[in-house]
């Protein structure tokens, strides 16, 4: 916790990622072949929902379905534990996808410098 | 009982009626009251009891002093600058808050005894009002604490916007080109294709 930011302010200021900018390596480079996210909602699916912007993402269509259920079953409020949890894990597997990106980013970088300082000292 | 004899009872009358009479002619009084009482009220401003011109000479100084309830040594007027305090003691502006408030005062509220001389600004200083009592801190001191403490959180916002914390991850990836017709992109032109994978 934190551990980030040491590194990023104290001791390695030239290699660790700033989010606020672009990641700057392909995102083929180091992998055979890479699948591509997939999205289930469609943008007029979304639209009729009135989602807002930041619900747009690639967890949508469990959001949807929630939303639904929820619809479906008012005014029992316990009713949706199954679609929250599929929404809510869904959100999370983002969430570690975001993580792992950053740990890329950042060894990538560290592998950048390591073959600089080589190429520098031969 | 026996009834006084009628005689007796009208000469009584009579005295009480001359002294009436003689208290009258007497008395200084104005008004009703002193109509029927034969005595003068102890309200308004009796002869050489108003303020006076400014005091030139140690005896003016003296009669105003004593006609103000002070002594010689306390008595200051104010500055003749053509300002109109005449002969009016300049008392230290200190207000009623600063009195003894355990003290017997003739007017508890006011905090002040019968005869006392007046401020010129009594009325703002008043316990309602102008409070002039000591502060637990000096002002200097107090000056220190609060602006000290302002620009020591001012530079803690200015370093929290120069080195902000943040969550270690990448930033979050949205469908359908980032979102670029929902942003309110042009539905004509072609965006540039924006393409995320799992990892």
């Amino acid at each position: 916790m934190g551990a980030h930011l040491v590194r990023r302010y104290v001791t390695e200021t030239d290699t660790e990622p700033d989010p606020a900018r672009k990641f700057e390596f392909d995102p083929q480079f180091g992998f055979a072949e890479r699948k591509e996210r997939e999205m289930v909602a469609t943008q007029e699916q979304m639209n009729l929902a009135q989602l807002p912007l930041e619900q747009r993402d690639f967890c949508a269509h469990h959001l949807l379905k929630l939303m639904k259920c929820k619809r479906d079953h008012w005014p029992n409020f316990l009713a949706c534990k199954h679609e929250k949890h599929d929404w809510d894990y869904c959100e999370h597997q983002d969430y570690v996808m975001r993580m792992k990106e950053y740990e890329r980013e950042r060894r990538l970088q560290l592998r950048k410098k390591r073959i600089e300082a080589q190429a520098q000292a031969a | 009982m026996r009834t006084s004899h009628p005689l007796i009872a009208v000469s009584m009358a009579i005295v009480g009626f001359r002294r009436w009479a003689q208290a009258l002619s007497k008395g200084q009084g104005s008004g009703i009251s002193a109509l029927l009482s034969g005595s003068r009220a102890a309200s308004g401003a009796a002869k050489g009891n108003l303020p006076g011109p400014y005091p030139k000479t140690p005896e003016e100084r003296a009669a105003a002093a004593k006609k103000y309830n002070l002594t010689a040594a306390d008595y200051q007027p104010f500055p003749d600058q053509g300002l109109g305090y005449g002969d009016y003691p300049k008392l230290p502006d200190r207000s009623q808050h600063e009195r003894d408030p355990w003290y017997d005062w003739d007017h508890p509220d006011l905090r002040r005894n019968w005869g006392e001389p007046i401020h010129w600004d009594f009325d703002a200083y008043i316990r309602n009002r102008v409070d002039t009592s000591p502060t637990v801190l000096s002002w200097s001191s107090m000056c220190k604490q609060l602006f000290g403490f302002i620009g020591f959180m001012l530079f803690m916002f200015y370093l929290g916007e120069k080195f902000p914390c943040y969550q270690p991850i990448a930033p979050k990836q949205y469908p359908y080109n980032d979102l670029y017709l929902e942003k309110g992109g042009d539905p004509e032109k072609q965006p540039e294709a924006v393409k995320h994978y799992e990892i």
